[in-house]
């Protein structure tokens, strides 16, 4: 008897919050990300207990870039409510109006980069490019500065570098010829490209995914890379015989954006806050080795201390990097990129 | 039947000749039917081929802003690495199915003259590697063939060569991985014209006096040109748009023409860059193509007639 | 002239020949002398080994053992280019992509005859298969007619001293045939090579041979010229497979040979003592009168059975007293005509003690 009322009541109360409140299980948004063992961290970190929170729906998909929220966007065909970005993809989506405006009163940007928050993106996550070298030829006196890695005749060996990722290579070369980390922006471009025209001859290959990097290094193809630091860990952990350190590291951040036309704005609007949150935030880490994107995160006490010093983004690791600009790459990214595929396909 | 008489009266008699009216009626009637059962392929042909090949032209005149522009094309010119890029193309193409021709023909030519069941056993060994994916593949090829892979460490164990054969990551490399997986391709259509060779005509070359290597010569050799011929058309185009063998390895120093759109099509804003890369390899290929058919065409015109 | 092989055709003897395929034997000890410019013609059915012996003469398929010598020089081991044979194929073998004119001098080119040269004797060869003109001709143009004719043409251009021909006339209609036959055997009367055929025509091989060589089951049951073959077959083989015959089992004792109990009148001695069959061909039937048993006529005592008229002759299938049946031929002459029995009757067939052939009862 009075279980029954109880679930009349439930069922009453429930019927009476979904009219007033839009979010309820019946919501579905669609989150997009690169796939893979990135995604699979997500989803424990931000994704799952987003949808519990809200008490909705994530469907998940994967992006192979801007190109796919162009085609959505342009194409008028939005399928994804957020999806991730290279920050410098961001920068670029926003001068094309790809996005939409974030509503800050809904999302908190406390403890997140300024450079990484505007008004229609903001950062999620971070990836480090390091240098990475193979023990087993070099001991632990392998090449520890991009400088090393420059210098062919102290350490000569096969490398390898991003030939897909040319911001990211002509950060590394500007370090290279011995400019301090807080002097890399704005990079200086053809000073970067002479710096890597004097290597090129010496790189045996010119890596074009994270994959493809691991692979190189793992078989012993080339003794020394620039490679991104999930993917370093993972080599380590995996009993490679491999060392790197976030010295000199190109710290890139990721975004996240609400395509134009999402259908499902508002909640991906929340769900958005959510991922941001210091305490998601904190939850990335646990799970793999790309850093949180709000600096609070490591005052939440879920980052274990131990762990703190494996983590791109902790304060301390931050001192060591140079930060990607990506108003910068917004504005030189095609100039640049053509430049570079001139020079390293000479 | 009846549209030949029926369109002889249509041309050559007068048209009150008997029932020829409803004759010349019935012919066009016919003609109607054909046009009719043909019209779902052409509708498709039109939809599929003709209109997105027609958008991606039209896409390529557009630069970044929406404005009419020639710069997608200009682009070719003022960036070196696109040149290089189409002659790397091109070069691999080639390379690749020169090494198929050498490798395929004599493969080709075993199976030909094996007995049918043995040809057959054999077969499913050149079609096997269709039923695994080009990305594995490839993966294998990179593991035999790189620095710490297979074939160096036999050959640097057995003491033939000091230093590890540079074999991947190169345009080497890409190479035997392009060949192997292009190689059915040449395979298939040049076994199937060697089939068809009459042994009788091989016999009878010998009974005129020709040994076996002026039959191979002068009889064998003509006769398979035309299998030869589809096989290369077909190695060399699918070369021509090449992507996954190359990006794995070619060690980011081998780039494609197909690579480069990808590349293109996620740098740039408008949809027209990558395009015009479509358009160019569209067009240089169907000049190619002309120039291949005029080339092996008027010589081998008799054996295509025969066919 | 060119073209002229009379003199130099040279003789082949075949001895000893065996071909295997696996277990299955194909030829097996065959031999045969086939004198230099005659037409000899391998006759059989399918299956008999014929093909099979032109292609070891030609040199496509190695024998098992035996030897070939062409005018006295062994050629069982020599490869096909060097055997200098002239070999006409069923479906002509013509190279598609060349026409008719680089077609026939293909033998001189190998042979490294001059291009003057090799103009001459092509038009010449092309002159004696009556295709003047026609050497541009690509290979798909020409008629079945015409595409035997070159092979034919390319087969002799380089004067060989042997011939093979494999049923060159099989995919021809029958006119055609019957025309290319004619001329194949005047071509062959003025060019003298020694020619060997293969056909299993029993009729192209009587009207074009000197010489038939009938096959079976990879033996030569019998070599003769046509009329002795007809006239005298010596197995019941080759008087079922050439022309048409009826047997009728006959017994030989005492020096004598029966037909039940009417001994045999006939012009040859009687064969050793046993079972036989008497070789019946329906035209050496005719139709007598009972009681007219002079002039040496063997009488045949039978029932009619169907009487088919065809025009200028007809057939009589008549039933022996032993239940066989028999068949009688005849023209449609106003005598033979005016005592044409009805189907049903008794009547008697006589056969004339020359034509009586027997044959062992296998």
């Amino acid at each position: 008897m009075t279980k029954r009322l109880c679930i009349h009541g439930l069922a009453i109360a429930g019927l009476l919050a979904s009219a007033a409140v839009p979010a309820s299980a019946a919501d579905t948004i669609t989150v997009a990300s690169w796939g893979g063992t990135y995604q699979e961290a997500q989803t424990k970190a931000f994704f799952d207990p987003t949808a519990k929170d809200l008490g909705i729906t994530i469907k998940q998909d994967t992006t192979n870039g801007l190109d796919d929220v162009r085609l959505q966007v342009t194409g008028n065909a939005v399928k994804w409510d957020i999806t991730e970005l290279g920050a410098d993809e961001c920068a670029r989506g926003s001068k094309e109006g790809l996005f939409e405006k974030l509503d800050y009163s809904v999302i908190d940007r406390t403890g997140i980069n300024p450079k990484l928050v505007h008004d229609d993106w903001v950062g999620i996550s971070y990836t480090s490019v390091v240098l990475i070298y193979r023990t087993d030829v070099f001991g632990d006196k392998g090449p520890k500065t991009w400088a090393d890695f420059w210098d062919v005749q102290k350490f000569p060996g096969r490398r390898a570098l991003s030939g897909s990722q040319a911001t990211e290579t002509l950060s590394v070369a500007a370090l290279a010829k011995g400019i301090p980390i807080d002097k890399v922006y704005p990079v200086d471009i053809d000073g970067a490209l002479q710096s890597v025209d004097k290597v090129k001859g010496h790189i045996d290959a010119w890596w074009t995914s994270g994959a493809q990097a691991m692979q190189l290094v793992k078989d012993g193809e080339v003794d020394m890379a620039s490679i991104w630091n999930g993917r370093a860990g993972t080599l380590k952990k995996s009993g490679a015989p491999v060392s790197f350190s976030f010295d000199q590291g190109v710290l890139t951040a990721d975004c996240m954006v609400i395509p134009k036309g999402s259908k499902n704005k508002d909640i991906a609007m929340k769900a958005l806050a959510k991922f941001v949150s210091p305490d998601l935030q904190a939850n990335l880490p646990l799970y793999v080795d790309n850093g949180p994107a709000n600096e609070k995160a490591f005052e939440t006490g879920k980052i274990p201390q131990d762990r703190i010093k494996d983590i791109n983004s902790s304060p301390e690791n931050v001192k060591k990097q140079v930060l990607q600009d990506p108003a910068f790459w917004r504005d030189t990214l095609v100039e640049a990129t053509e430049k570079f595929n001139n020079l390293i396909q000479q | 039947m009846s549209i030949a008489s029926a369109s002889l009266n249509h041309a050559g008699r007068p048209d009150h000749a008997l029932n020829g009216d409803a004759l010349n009626a019935d012919a066009r009637r016919e003609a109607r039917g054909m046009l009719a059962l043909l019209s779902p392929g052409l509708f498709l042909v039109f939809a599929v081929i003709i209109v997105p090949i027609g958008w991606l032209f039209w896409l390529s005149l557009f630069d970044e802003n929406g404005q009419l522009s020639a710069a997608n094309y200009a682009r070719f010119f003022e960036q070196a690495s696109y040149i290089k890029t189409f002659v790397t193309t091109f070069r691999v193409a080639f390379t690749v199915t020169g090494a198929c021709v050498l490798l395929g023909y004599p493969l080709a030519y075993m199976l030909s003259q094996l007995p049918r069941r043995a040809a057959s056993i054999c077969l499913i060994f050149v079609i096997l590697p269709f039923w695994t994916s080009v990305l594995v593949r490839t993966y294998a090829w990179l593991v035999i063939l790189q620095r710490k892979g297979l074939v160096n460490t036999w050959l640097m164990d057995l003491g033939v060569i000091g230093q590890p054969l540079p074999l991947a990551n190169n345009f080497a490399g890409v190479v035997i991985g392009m060949t192997h997986i292009m190689l059915p391709f040449l395979v298939l259509p040049l076994y199937a014209s060697m089939k068809t060779i009459d042994v009788d005509c091989l016999r009878a070359s010998m009974n005129l006096g020709a040994s076996p290597a002026a039959t191979f010569r002068q009889i064998f050799f003509p006769l398979s040109l035309p299998g030869l011929a589809s096989g290369l058309v077909i190695v060399f185009v699918l070369c021509l748009g090449f992507f996954v063998t190359p990006a794995l390895m070619g060690g980011g120093k081998v780039i494609m023409w197909a690579m480069r759109m990808e590349q293109t099509t996620s740098l740039y804003s408008n949809w027209g860059a990558g395009a015009a890369l479509g358009v160019v390899l569209l067009a240089v290929t169907l000049a190619l193509l002309g120039l291949f058919h005029w080339l092996l065409g008027t010589r081998a015109t008799g054996v295509w007639s025969q066919r | 002239m060119l073209l002229s092989l009379a003199q130099s055709a040279l003789p082949i003897g075949i001895s000893g020949i065996e071909k295997r395929f696996g277990a299955v034997s194909i030829l097996s000890d065959l031999s045969l002398d086939v004198v230099a410019g005659e037409f000899l013609t391998l006759l059989g059915p399918s299956g008999s080994g014929k093909t099979t012996l032109l292609m070891i003469l030609a040199g496509f398929v190695r024998a098992n053992a035996g030897s070939i010598k062409v005018g006295g020089e062994e050629i069982i081991t020599m490869p096909p280019h060097k055997r200098n044979i002239g070999m006409v194929f069923q479906n002509y073998a013509l190279f598609p992509h060349m026409n008719v004119f680089h077609n026939i001098a293909f033998p001189l080119k190998q042979r490294r005859v001059s291009a003057a040269e090799t103009a001459g004797r092509v038009e010449r060869a092309l002159d004696l298969v009556q295709l003047n003109g026609l050497g541009e001709r690509r290979v798909d143009q020409l008629s079945g007619g015409q595409r035997q004719r070159v092979a034919l043409a390319r087969a002799i251009v380089f004067e060989p001293r042997i011939v093979l021909m494999d049923e060159p006339l099989s995919a021809l209609d029958k006119s055609l045939r019957e025309h290319m036959q004619i001329e194949l055997r005047n071509l062959h009367r003025r060019l003298g090579m020694t020619t060997v055929y293969v056909t299993h025509d029993q009729r192209e091989a009587i009207t074009m041979s000197d010489r038939i060589a009938v096959m079976n089951a990879g033996r030569i049951e019998q070599i003769d010229q046509p009329e002795v073959l007809y006239a005298r077959p010596r197995t019941k083989f080759v008087a079922g497979f050439i022309g048409e015959s009826s047997f009728v089992p006959v017994e030989s004792r005492n020096g004598s040979v029966w037909y039940e109990d009417r001994k045999l009148r006939m012009t040859t001695a009687a064969p050793s003592a046993g079972r036989h069959l008497m070789v019946v061909r329906p035209e050496k039937l005719r139709l007598v009168a009972d009681a007219d048993e002079a002039g040496g006529v063997n009488l045949l005592p039978a029932t009619v059975g169907d009487v088919i008229y065809q025009g200028d002759s007809f057939v009589c299938y008549a039933t022996l007293k032993d239940g066989r049946q028999v068949t009688l031929r005849d023209y449609c002459r106003s005598d033979v005509l005016a005592k044409l029995p009805a189907p049903g009757e008794p009547i008697t067939l006589g056969i004339d003690a020359q034509d009586v052939v027997l044959v062992a009862d296998q």
